[in-house]
């Protein structure tokens, strides 16, 4: 096929922008449609309330892969990642708190008020996490290997893994195959005695997910963050202006290396003809010629709702239809009139600068596990597991002066309720997230100008992820690498000739790290050339 | 200090007396130590009600081994297998699921429930055959070690890599599910009973402290339906006189080959001797000596009882310690005056003669867990009930009954109280379960045994009461079992082996450990090192 071809990307998110980027850059003429009036998919700032202006949904970048963001020159976007220091501040109920810093002495530091014995464990753990990164970095970078005929590049890739691997030692070997299917909570056992340290860890390994942590492969989860980012408690830095300010960014840097990019246009139709695509009809009726289709939209969407399913592999659409993708996790946004004060920062603390990261609330593994249990029968969590941060003490520009913003993921929130439906249940959901907020901060609830709610069926309804997973699909053992969306096409070709995926639910998926893009980006260039 | 054996065995369960069986078959001076004053271990029989023989721990024979039972030629030793059949699910509706051994009554039945249940149904046997073909032969291989660049080990890995890709793209779809998923995920995606669904996900939690929706199930749901994989008869059924006969033919047809048993033999010590295993103390203070010892007891016995920490390496002991046991299960045995009535199928009938399993749905078998995860036994336990005399008259006085009731969930380890205040009300809440179905039950109890995940531990020697040495997790299988590196029967010790349900391929009435570590074992000895001290 010719280069300078037209391929359409459906959906603006993150990862589409960046397979535009490198499509425009390898002499295509990639043209992005976005549903709504400005890209950003799952990344986007709104105002939510008049003056406050809130990272609506993902509130924190997973980090950018290095690579990305380097070709992309983010920065001359005017898109500035602020990294906070400390990264989380863990509050428990009974008063006691810990700091999570850059540097690990320094958290340790805190730590040995707790427990010597932890705090002397916390950079050999650290340690760990680097090793497991080191080696398990390029596996998020790669396209998962075909398994009946792997490629030279397949093997290869596979060859410097198992170099990776056998780098860890017997015992440092071992210890990943064991730890892969473990439970999160049996893993951060093995390293930490404090309820406080081991539920802010293990929470990395349930973030977003439908695991508890005692269901077993949360530590699989776990492991594959901190291949992403190997500090234990995982990335907290944003960008000045919201997360919007980034996929701002990336859709400039795709249009100046000449990508398109069209908002208010929502895709209704891929037409196929033969097994190939053949066009795209969009909601207004228009209808656009292409010769190549990339989605960044979840695969159920793509597969069910944008084609006719008859024109599918049956074999494929049942795989694509077990795949697992309903939503466990909800959003709170809320506006408030002053900074909430926690007593458990003790004074001499700097407590704009303590607050500055993400705040976990979610004290104990039992705790967690109990948020978890409440999903499993069709009901939020009575005292949810929070993951928590007030941009607004780096980026003032978000609120009015003096005024900040509070942006919470709430989990647990199952998209299927048991009684009622979200959108009589919204309210509640919001009063219990104040309350559980409310333990940490009394004052806080004397603050709130305006809440905003965001279920999991709204996930679904304004932002499209089908079932109103925040990931697209589940991160699971068995929807991962090689079988993620599903077994046999996980290299992000699709049955369909000219059809491929970009997005989340793709290897490696998970959070703002662009990897699913860049993969998608290199195999799409490959296969249309 | 009496006299030298080749091989003493510790612990005379059926794995123990398997491995003693074989190797004495290869013409070795083998003795078997037994704590107790009856052999069997788990599998064993015992009239703890004048006139009833109860299959105290394990009631069901589910996947012994038929290479076992054809070398040792147990059927001439007394072993009989008489076919359990089917389960009877009752459900509080008022209906049941009624799942028999001929396959095309069951998809009757379960059309009943779903016609698209039926048919998935057909499809499902169809697909877990080849799954059960791909992993039995697992089941009687050591497994390979990952991390050596050896020969031996990548010739092993390569062969099952081959192996899975030879499986059609469904079958490896199927696999990897069934490796990594939860049953409950795993079922969903083939049926919409409920009923069905629970009862069938039962069997991926039996042994471990793990949920239904909990990731790894799915494999140990494959573990128990390899049992019912080749045809009724040889796989899941009684034995007559209970499972202590299992365990009694083995034991005659290791004495026939020459093996010496000793019951009430406690161990209380393990001989070492220059780094090598050198035989064994019992608590009577006698001391017995021998060129090997195979341990069929678990890691925590074999290696922080009956060794000195000094004995053994600082890794592969903490190794030991963090091997998982986590007892998750109890057993209730009533002498019955008469047969349970329940109220969805009333009166006696074929219902009765195969396996009552109370496990009326998803959301039932995932609270049950849920209460164990916070250290309390279920308030509405999984229980699956057997009433072997119906099957083998000789277990019970005339017209008379017993009743062997497994119950899961009751954790080791209660957030309040222990379980010697508990045990009775953990018995009461079981029989309470039962009556909620057949509520003629309180009334027709002759007699009772209940035992806690305690109890296991203490008279049986099974750690934290769990019934297969340790717990069926992902981590804890294969080449991970029991301690990352020594899966493969062999010990830091020179000499002492492992043989029990601690080592791969894991638990259940089997036997494959105690073989397979015969084999490692007789090789071993075979090489020239152990010839030449074998001599000495």
């Amino acid at each position: 096929m010719p280069i300078g071809q037209r391929v359409v990307l459906i959906g603006g998110g993150h990862n589409a922008l960046i397979t535009a980027f490198y499509l425009a850059k390898g002499g295509f003429k990639p043209l992005v449609l976005e549903r709504r009036e400005f890209v950003g998919g799952g990344a986007i700032t709104e105002e939510f309330h008049p003056g406050f202006r809130a990272s609506t949904l993902a509130h924190t970048v997973g980090p950018l892969r290095a690579d990305v963001a380097r070709d992309m020159q983010v920065e001359k976007f005017d898109c500035q990642i602020l990294h906070p220091d400390p990264r989380v501040f863990a509050p428990a109920p009974d008063g006691r708190a810990l700091l999570f810093y850059n540097d690990h002495a320094k958290s340790a530091g805190g730590i040995a008020r707790l427990s010597a014995k932890d705090a002397a464990k916390y950079s050999q753990f650290a340690e760990v996490l680097e090793e497991i990164a080191a080696v398990f970095g390029q596996l998020l970078s790669i396209t998962p290997p075909a398994i009946d005929k792997p490629t030279p590049e397949d093997l290869w890739n596979l060859f410097k893994t198992g170099r990776g691997i056998r780098s860890l030692g017997k015992q440092g070997m071992f210890n990943l195959m064991r730890w892969g299917p473990m439970a999160a909570a049996d893993f951060v056992a093995e390293f930490f005695e404090t309820e406080l340290i081991r539920a802010v860890i293990a929470a990395r390994g349930i973030f977003g997910t439908a695991l508890g942590p005692w269901s077993a492969g949360s530590t699989a989860v776990l492991l594959l963050r901190a291949a992403a980012d190997p500090h234990p408690v995982g990335s907290a830095a944003f960008p000045r202006g919201g997360l919007g300010a980034l996929t701002y960014a990336l859709a400039e840097s795709a249009k100046q290396a000449g990508a398109e990019i069209r908002t208010n246009a929502g895709v209704q139709h891929i037409r196929i003809k033969d097994g190939a695509v053949a066009g795209i009809v969009l909601s207004d009726g228009e209808e656009i010629a292409i010769d190549a289709v990339v989605s960044g939209v979840d695969p159920k969407r793509t597969f069910f709702k944008l084609l006719d399913p008859t024109s599918l592999d049956p074999t494929f659409a049942m795989r694509i239809r077990n795949v697992r993708a309903s939503g466990n996790v909800a959003k709170v946004n809320i506006a408030l009139g002053g900074l909430p004060s926690f007593p458990a920062l003790d004074a001499n603390e700097s407590i704009l600068k303590a607050l500055s990261g993400r705040i976990h609330i979610g004290p104990e593994i039992d705790y967690l596990e109990r948020a978890f249990d409440a999903s499993k029968y069709g009901e939020f969590s009575a005292a949810p597991y929070l993951d928590v941060t007030i941009p607004t003490i780096l980026d003032p520009s978000l609120a009015p002066d003096g005024k900040h913003v509070l942006s919470a993921y709430v989990q647990f929130a199952p998209y299927k309720l048991k009684d009622g439906t979200w959108d009589t249940r919204r309210r509640e959901l919001g009063d219990t997230v104040v309350k559980t907020l409310a333990a940490y901060a009394p004052n806080l609830p004397g603050l709130i100008e305006a809440i905003q709610v965001i279920t999991p069926l709204d996930l679904e309804t304004i932002y499209g992820f089908t079932g109103g997973h925040i990931f697209h699909t589940e991160l699971a053992l068995d929807q991962l690498f090689t079988m993620r969306p599903v077994l046999d096409w996980a290299r992000y070709k699709t049955p369909i000739r000219g059809l491929y995926l970009c997005g989340s639910g793709t290897h490696p998926g998970n959070g703002l790290t662009g990897a699913s893009g860049a993969n998608a980006a290199r195999e799409i260039i490959r296969d249309l050339r | 200090m009496s006299q030298h054996y080749d091989v003493i065995v510790i612990g005379g369960g059926h794995n123990g007396l398997v491995n003693a069986a074989y190797l004495a078959k290869a013409g070795k001076k083998v003795l078997v130590l037994e704590r107790r004053h009856v052999l069997g271990g788990a599998a064993v029989t015992e009239e703890i009600i004048p006139g009833f023989l109860f299959s105290v721990c394990s009631y069901v024979v589910s996947l012994l081994r038929p290479e076992i039972i054809r070398e040792l030629d147990l059927p001439r030793h007394g072993l009989e297998i008489l076919p359990l059949d089917g389960t009877f699910s009752p459900m509080p509706s008022g209906n049941y699921l009624w799942r028999m051994n001929d396959h095309a009554k069951s998809i009757r039945e379960i059309r009943r429930h779903s016609r698209v249940d039926a048919e998935a149904y057909d499809e499902f046997s169809k697909m877990m055959t080849p799954m059960c073909r791909f992993v039995k032969p697992l089941l009687s291989m050591v497994p390979p070690d990952p991390t050596t660049l050896n020969p031996k080990d990548l010739k092993q890995l390569h062969f099952l890599l081959q192996r899975f890709r030879s499986l059609s793209s469904d079958e490896r779809y199927t696999l990897v599910q069934l490796m990594t998923m939860s049953s409950a995920d795993f079922l969903d995606q083939w049926f919409e009973t409920d009923v069905l669904k629970s009862t069938m996900s039962a069997s991926g939690i039996i042994g471990t402290f793990l949920g239904i929706r909990s990731p790894g199930t799915a494999y140990v749901l494959l573990h128990h339906y390899m049992g019912e994989i080749d045809g009724a008869f040889r796989s899941w059924g009684f034995s007559r006189g209970g499972t202590g006969a299992i365990s009694n033919a083995i034991a005659s047809a290791a004495r026939e080959a020459g093996a010496e048993i000793r019951t009430k033999a406690p161990v209380a010590k393990i001989l070492v001797k220059h780094g090598r295993a050198a035989g064994v103390v019992l608590q009577s203070g006698e001391e017995i000596s021998s060129s090997v010892v195979s341990s069929s007891v678990d890691p925590h016995l074999t290696f922080e009882k009956f060794l000195e920490p000094s004995e053994l390496p600082a890794d592969f002991l903490e190794g030991v310690r963090r091997y998982k046991f986590r007892g998750s299960s109890g057993k209730v045995n009533l002498a019955l005056d008469a047969l349970p009535n329940f109220k969805c199928l009333p009166g006696p009938g074929a219902h009765l003669r195969g396996a009552i399993s109370i496990s009326p749905g998803m959301d039932y078998m995932e609270r049950a867990y849920d209460d164990a995860k916070y250290g309390h036994y279920s308030r509405r336990p999984y229980i699956d009930m057997v009433i072997p005399s119906l099957t083998d008259p000789s277990v019970a006085p005339p017209g008379k009954h017993v009743l062997s009731c497994f119950v899961q969930y009751a954790p080791y380890k209660l957030a309040q109280g222990n379980w010697d205040d508990q045990r009775e009300a953990f018995g009461d809440n079981v029989i309470n379960t039962i009556a909620e179905h057949a509520p003629n039950i309180k009334n027709i109890i002759i007699g009772r045994q209940v035992l806690t995940p305690l109890d296991l531990e203490r008279e049986f020697g099974l750690t934290q009461g769990n019934i297969f040495q340790g717990e069926l997790s992902l981590e804890q299988l294969f080449f991970l079992r029991p301690v990352p590196g020594w899966a493969y029967y062999r010990t830091p010790v020179r000499n002492l082996y492992m043989c029990g349900s601690a080592t791969h391929p894991g638990g259940g009435i089997m036997g494959a450990n105690g073989r397979i570590a015969s084999q490692v074992i007789l090789k071993a000895w075979n090489s020239a090192g152990s010839r030449a001290k074998a001599a000495n």
